[in-house]
């Protein structure tokens, strides 16, 4: 109750003064979905820069990165933001995984030890968020664990919810699989990595941010 | 199949006298435990020293503080984060999203580690929310 009138009053006046604080977006979604990828392109879309590193072994965001100031043009309108990318939620981490596309024993054990840490700073950023982009493979079942239970608990919290149908170039994505599952949200269908149907991305955020 | 004692835990196989006696510790009650159940639970309760002392490691390098500084530890009746081995971990997301309980880890049948600030803050982010 608090909170929602800290962001009323905030919403108000900040405005007034100048001092209203960025909106913090949160990319999240699980492993391997294409969130740093995304990243990335809205970072180089409007930065020039990219943000984080993006590889095929899952788990390779282990900790949260922010790229603040991002400023998105559409239609003569202006948002800016904070950029928030997070680790790959996950209900299982094993090594062995990491072990089979080459990795060293040693190595592969750290990693899951980092990627369990960064699943669960990763909702521990859940409450700072002020919306939420959820980062989904359009080729891959949506039914899942992990995606029910972050969407359900934004549900709760009351956060705004964009869906991302994410790998849209790839034969095998079917965004009408993840528009089923989750039917009271808005799914954009995109590639992150060639950049398909970013402007309409573009567009749902500013709808989402309001 | 074995079955085990609900009372002292001891494990016997099927068609033990025990079964239909009782057990030794006078106990009536046994558990019909699954064999892929109970060769799972023995993988993990072989784990050496070396490597128990890298769990507890691994979990204050996740929660951040030192290992020496670890009080007593506390057993309740709930994990967040179970560590099966050194690298291998199952995360409870629904335990996890849910303010109200503690984060717990589990580090082997019995060891918990509690992450008592984060507990804490969540307890008061609850309350704030009410």
């Amino acid at each position: 109750m608090i909170t929602l009138m800290q962001k009323f009053i905030r919403s108000i006046f900040g405005d007034f003064f100048g001092k209203r604080k960025n909106l913090r977006i949160g990319l999240y979604g699980s492993p391997n979905g294409g969130k740093t990828t995304l990243a990335n392109k809205i970072c180089v879309d409007w930065l020039g820069e990219e943000m984080g590193s993006v590889s095929s072994v899952a788990h390779e965001t282990r900790e949260i990165q922010i790229k603040e100031q991002v400023t998105i043009k559409s239609k003569g309108k202006e948002l800016s933001f904070n950029l928030v990318d997070t680790p790959g939620i996950a209900t299982k981490i094993d090594y062995e995984d990491f072990i089979k596309v080459g990795m060293k024993e040693n190595e592969a054990k750290n990693r899951a030890k980092e990627a369990t840490k960064g699943v669960i700073d990763a909702i521990k950023w859940l409450d700072d968020m002020d919306v939420v982009v959820i980062v989904l493979d359009a080729t891959k079942d949506p039914y899942t664990q992990v995606n029910i239970t972050i969407i359900g608990n934004l549900q709760a919290r009351d956060i705004p919810v964009l869906l991302v149908a994410n790998k849209i170039d790839l034969k095998k994505a079917d965004i009408k699989m993840i528009q089923s599952a989750f039917p009271q949200y808005d799914v954009v269908g995109i590639s992150a990595k060639y950049g398909n149907n970013i402007d309409e991305f573009y567009e749902s955020l500013f709808k989402i941010s309001k | 199949m074995p079955h085990q004692c609900v009372r002292c835990n001891n494990m016997y196989d099927d068609g033990s006298s025990e079964i239909l006696n009782g057990c030794n510790c006078g106990g009536k009650l046994f558990f019909y435990v699954k064999k892929e159940a109970l060769e799972k639970k023995q993988q993990q309760l072989k784990l050496s020293i070396e490597e128990q002392q890298q769990i507890e490691k691994d979990v204050c390098d996740i929660i951040g503080v030192d290992k020496d500084d670890l009080e007593h530890p506390v057993v309740l009746d709930l994990e967040t984060v179970q560590i099966i081995q050194s690298g291998k971990f199952h995360i409870d997301l629904v335990k996890l999203f849910n303010k109200k309980n503690p984060l717990v880890y589990k580090l082997e049948e019995g060891k918990y580690v509690i992450d008592l600030a984060e507990s804490f803050k969540r307890d008061n982010d609850f309350k704030k929310a009410k």
